[in-house]
């Protein structure tokens, strides 16, 4: 699969302080992939280096094969950007907005028109589309921008914070809205996020920066497999495991390692092919078995991990 | 979907010149300063002198007249005396001081295009648009030039006509536009807007908001103010062949100045201050 983004050894300072420190990373082509890392991780300085805004101070990158810093005007002719503050110029309507952009991109004001009220229609804000975004709640901006990121169909998408400021109703929404838009026409997309719950929900692979370097990349499954050993699973057991049961556990073929939770036990084998005879050998002694669910590391999990061994 | 063809340089700079200029006609923040500094110059000051004039004692402006150097004073001395008011204050000594007027304008709309699109926080998505540098930078410029000098020129239009209805009884004759005054507003007036342009192109780079970015670049007014003293003390003196050299002068600074602020004017520079 071809690589969409390619980035090798990227480094930028600002001052004496890097901000990027050899960053070194692809996102093949209609992949979604999360930049994860807290406030100053170089997750917004990669998405401007990226779009040919800052010149790197070393290494290099390719954005759809081009050089953003010696193409920039290109590849941000190809991609589409959703910044953290929505960039909406509040005395603008919604529309005038949309319509400007589409005006800086080369369509005529008769297309431009058509264009944004098509967008602002697909997401749901058409009713609002001749008022000032002055009185706009945070989320009715990020449908705005957004419908602005995507007037001109990028390749691309870099959204940076796409949810932050937003109440969960609107978040709900957000996220379903980006979904969509990743799964529809193959579309690129490098979210930036600290909200580890959409990242779950929507990237493919995950990239964890901390200060400025990458700690680690890869599918959230890999990356567990990386950290943890075996196989976690949650057996309901309608109450915490009691002594015995403990005990049998532990000395179960597989068995890694065990630990008492509030409706019966966590336990990590080490594979799948562990938990049958696990779950026999519990029923064998009529210990009341209502679930066994193999349980991976959520993204929040690995993420903490990653970042933990980081400090 | 459509996709978007390659936008051409002139309908990206027409497209954020236009945008620049419907935003300021709705920031009544900056178009109500913008239109008061004109409005008194150039219609509430010229309407009190020329009511002053047709009053049946006008103000006998002999002596003061007479402490200006020859060149001025010999010919407004020659007038009858309810006309020399008129043809002092309207005639010479307000063609320095309307200078002010593009230069506030320039200034005002260059620091809301430049450092207000900080403040506003839409600086970065503007620098995500697949715009030139170069291109980015003169449509800003166009957008504070273009209103900055025809606000000027449609006040200047305002000027000559209240200047002309009241001093007409007293004068017999259009006072405005004179020589002096055509070179004032063809020559010194876009002039001095774009050095007003120059300087607060420079100044925004560094200033987060247009409030900073005005304060930093207010000196600029300065040498305005020196002129205008300069020029009703007898100092200096603003006859038509020093308004052409002046001109020329603030040309070659604004000039220069812009063409400075074109090269530091690049999207790495600007994405390392927001």
């Amino acid at each position: 699969m071809d690589a969409a983004i390619h980035t090798e050894d990227l480094t930028l300072s600002f001052g004496a302080e890097k901000a990027l420190d050899g960053l070194t990373f692809d996102v093949n082509a209609g992949e979604v992939v999360a930049l994860l890392g807290p406030n100053g991780a170089g997750k917004t300085t990669t998405v401007r280096l990226l779009n040919g805004l800052l010149d790197p101070d070393g290494g290099s990158s390719r954005v759809l094969g081009l050089d953003p810093a010696t193409e920039g005007h290109k590849v941000r002719g190809r991609t589409g950007v959703m910044t953290e503050q929505s960039g909406l110029d509040e005395r603008l309507t919604a529309r005038e907005n949309v319509v400007f952009t589409a005006r800086m991109r080369g369509l005529s004001a008769t297309a431009a028109g058509k264009h944004a009220d098509e967008l602002l229609e697909r997401f749901g804000i058409a009713d609002r589309a001749n008022h000032r975004v002055q009185g706009f709640s945070t989320g009715q901006r990020k449908r705005v921008a957004l419908a602005r990121a995507l007037l001109h169909d990028p390749e691309i998408l870099f959204l940076d914070e796409p949810t932050a400021g937003l109440d969960p109703e609107a978040t709900r929404d957000v996220l379903d809205l980006l979904a969509n838009l990743a799964a529809e026409h193959g579309r690129t997309v490098l979210l930036c996020t600290h909200f580890l719950g959409e990242a779950g929900r929507l990237c493919q692979r995950m990239a964890v920066l901390h200060r400025g370097r990458l700690r680690a990349f890869g599918r959230p499954d890999d990356l567990a497999a990386n950290i943890w050993r075996g196989v976690p699973v949650e057996l309901d057991l309608g109450a915490p495991a009691d002594e015995r049961t403990l005990q049998a556990l532990r000395a179960a073929r597989g068995v890694i390692k065990v630990e008492s939770t509030p409706t019966g036990a966590r336990v990590d084998v080490e594979e799948r092919a562990a938990l049958p005879p696990l779950v026999a050998s519990l029923v064998q002694m009529e210990v009341p078995v209502f679930g066994a669910v193999p349980r991976p590391p959520t993204v929040e999990e690995i993420y903490f991990a990653i970042q933990e061994g980081a400090e | 979907m459509t996709a978007p063809t390659t936008p051409g340089r002139t309908d990206a700079i027409r497209a954020i010149a236009a945008k620049d200029f419907t935003a300021v006609r709705r920031s009544k923040g900056v178009i109500i300063p913008m239109l008061i500094v004109p409005f008194l110059l150039l219609v509430v000051l010229p309407l009190g002198v020329g009511l002053a004039a047709r009053n049946a004692h006008p103000p006998d402006v002999s002596n003061m007249v007479r402490s200006l150097p020859g060149g001025l004073a010999t010919p407004i001395l020659h007038l009858p005396p309810r006309e020399r008011l008129v043809t002092l204050v309207d005639g010479y000594l307000l063609a320095p001081l309307f200078l002010i007027v593009p230069l506030m304008l320039a200034a005002v709309l260059a620091a809301d295009a430049f450092a207000g699109e900080k403040e506003r926080k839409t600086l970065e998505i503007l620098l995500h648009q697949p715009v030139p540098d170069r291109d980015l930078f003169f449509a800003k410029l166009l957008s504070a030039f273009i209103p900055a000098v025809a606000i000027s020129w449609i006040g200047f239009a305002c000027f000559a006509v209240v200047v002309d209805v009241t001093a007409w009884p007293v004068t017999h004759h259009l006072l405005v536009p004179s020589k002096l005054w055509l070179v004032v507003i063809f020559w010194v007036a876009p002039a001095v807007a774009t050095l007003g342009l120059g300087v607060m192109v420079r100044v925004s780079a560094r200033a987060t908001s247009t409030q900073e970015a005005n304060q930093l670049g207010g000196a600029v007014i300065l040498p305005l103010i020196f002129l205008a003293v300069g020029q009703s003390t007898g100092l200096l003196l603003v006859t038509l062949p020093v308004a052409v050299g002046i001109g020329a002068g603030v040309w070659l600074i604004a000039l220069w100045l812009v063409a400075r602020g074109a090269r530091r004017f690049t999207r790495d520079r600007m994405s390392r201050t927001i």
